[in-house]
């Protein structure tokens, strides 16, 4: 399904260490590796804390890994200095979670959504209206639009603008953090359907941070689950409720409710809280919730092993080449 | 006689009617799920149960009936001994609706006081006792913590704790999983139905993920515009209903080995 000519990005052991106090550490990314492909989305899942925003907010530089390479366009841009950097973020663009706070509210919409190519010269002051308009057309909406303010609209709207000013300069890679958590059932189908429509005419990579599964594999090409830091599960998107193996994944596969679930399923919810990412445990980080747990799990903390096709999975209870 | 009758209220802020011709009734041990879009005034209505209308909303026809007396002509004191104590309500962030200067045992004990009249101490215990009954580790350590000290799942399950000391007879849950991870979201879900099973409490959850309301729910009403749109069994409005509009909201529910958009 996917092919190396088409790789875009690729993280290779990336880490992230904030310093804590007491002169501890706390490790928000470990070695993450992770390849992201022309056209495909990568969707990554996991409970808050776990990290999956820091790893994304490495790609729009808005920090850096510790450790690691991030491989974008033949250049390693965790290096990137000055203009250079300047010129690299027009390939790649974000959507935040919640559109009424991402935009000066101050601004109208015209604005917005041509101030980044007004930022890399893209287009002349005289040629916004035209483009604003071309660009809400684009997302499904009134072109009467540009002159209104963020306010004057409701959340789905407005995270159509959010779209439409992350596309503006026809970036290669699209971040969208949580895009459409905020919104209601209803609204977040329509914009999920806007965002494949927009994926398969412009070819863009996704990378999309979520917390329902559910969601998520409707429209990934290829899903990562992250606990504490760590990826401990690479699946193919489709089929994943099949072939997902990690006791960690399967928690979170449990806990999604939906219209058509057998309601007379007792939820087993996995116990506790994830420990703080201050005092990760030596082994394996999911020892403590872990139904299966044996006594290698506290001793050794296990690597991401190839299970299948385009399925990794870091557990102890799968060795290589076996299947569940 | 059912425990709750809402018989075809009106709410309005001033002259704008938010709320029009409202009814839904409610037995002992029933979990009622309201559902809709946000502005729906899903949360108007059982604010209005518990005269709770902010910015001075009213209801300004139609009766609330529990246990066969009006809501609506309550005075404060009255007021006072049911909320609490018979009605409760979990709201979709209870560490927010805490004084955040205040620790968590404080605050326990004064709702205690309010409803009874032991010692200080007594209450403390009282209070830790529902903590741990509630799965919360360390209940001692909570009582002695600010809200801001807890994650988000561990304030719900105080404000789940509290509003259940009483053991009331009606809990109103307005989006209380919505701020939550997924799992959380399970372990809190599985919390308010084990308290319908031990303690035979009706519930009214107000939430906009379908797939809560309809695992939870013996009953379901979906509200659009400040009107009930449909209502009815759960079985009827995921597999019988003829309205459109439940239709529509049901299909955009994202599930497990359904529609695939790529």
């Amino acid at each position: 399904m996917f092919d190396e000519k088409d790789l875009v990005l690729e993280a290779k052991h990336v880490t992230r260490r904030f310093p804590a106090a007491g002169g501890r550490e706390l490790v928000a990314c470990n070695d993450v590796n992770l390849k992201m492909y022309r056209g495909k989305t990568l969707g990554l899942v996991g409970e808050s804390g776990c990290g999956k925003s820091t790893f994304m907010r490495f790609l729009v530089w808005l920090d850096k890994p510790s450790e690691g390479e991030i491989w974008f366009r033949g250049k390693d841009i965790t290096k990137l200095k000055g203009r250079e950097l300047w010129e690299n973020r027009q390939h790649i663009q974000m959507v935040f979670q919640d559109p009424s706070t991402s935009f000066n509210p101050k601004m109208k919409i015209r604005d917005i959504v041509c101030e980044p190519l007004l930022n890399f010269k893209r287009i002349k002051h005289s040629e916004k209206d035209a483009r604003a308009r071309a660009l809400l057309e684009m997302v499904e909406l009134p072109g009467e639009f540009a002159d209104r303010y963020p306010h004057n609209m409701s959340g789905g709207q407005r995270q159509r603008v959010a779209i439409a000013r992350a596309l503006a300069l026809e970036p290669e890679i699209v971040v969208m953090d949580e895009a459409t958590s905020a919104l209601d059932v209803s609204v977040q189908e329509t914009v999920i359907e806007l965002i494949t429509k927009l994926q398969r005419e412009k070819n863009i990579t996704i990378g999309f941070i979520c917390h329902n599964l559910g969601l998520i594999q409707s429209f990934s090409h290829q899903i990562a689950v992250m606990y504490l830091g760590n990826i401990v599960e690479v699946m193919p998107g489709e089929g994943m409720a099949d072939v997902c193996c990690h006791p960690y994944s399967k928690a979170l596969l449990d806990a999604v409710f939906d219209t058509k679930m057998d309601f007379s399923k007792k939820i087993e919810p996995i116990k506790g809280e994830p420990p703080s990412p201050l005092d990760v445990p030596a082994g394996c980080p999911f020892a403590d919730r872990c139904p299966h747990c044996m006594d290698i799990c506290r001793r050794e903390r296990p690597v991401l092993q190839p299970l299948g096709p385009e399925h990794e999975v870091a557990c102890h209870l799968f060795k290589k080449g076996e299947t569940a | 006689m059912a425990l709750l009758e809402i018989n075809n209220i009106d709410i309005s802020y001033g002259k704008t009617v938010t709320v029009k011709d409202c009814s839904i009734s409610l037995d002992k041990g029933e979990i009622c799920s309201i559902v809709g879009e946000s502005g729906s005034g899903k949360t108007t209505v059982i604010r209005a149960v518990l005269g709770l209308l902010a910015g001075g909303g009213k209801v300004t026809a139609g009766d609330i009936i529990y246990e066969g007396r009006s809501l609506l002509t309550l005075n404060d004191r009255e007021w006072r001994a049911l909320r609490g104590h018979d009605i409760s309500m979990i709201f979709q962030d209870s560490g927010a609706m805490m004084n955040q200067t205040r620790l968590i045992g404080k605050t326990y004990v004064e709702y205690i006081l309010t409803h009874e009249n032991i010692s200080k101490k007594e209450a403390w215990e009282k209070g830790a006792e529902m903590l741990g009954r509630m799965r919360l580790p360390d209940p001692d350590r909570i009582m002695r913590s600010y809200p801001f000290q807890l994650s988000g799942g561990q304030r719900q399950r105080v404000g789940i704790a509290m509003g259940m000391t009483y053991q009331p007879r009606l809990l109103l849950a307005d989006e209380p999983t919505s701020a939550l991870d997924v799992t959380t979201q399970a372990q809190i879900v599985r919390q308010m139905m084990e308290l319908r099973d031990e303690y035979g409490t009706a519930i009214i959850i107000v939430t906009h993920d379908l797939g809560v309301a309809s695992y939870m729910a013996d009953k379901i009403v979906v509200m659009k515009n400040g009107v009930i749109e449909d209502q009815g069994t759960r079985e009827h409005i995921l597999h019988e209903t003829e309205n459109a509009y439940t239709k529509k909201l049901m299909e955009a529910v994202p599930s497990l080995g359904g529609k695939r958009y790529v």
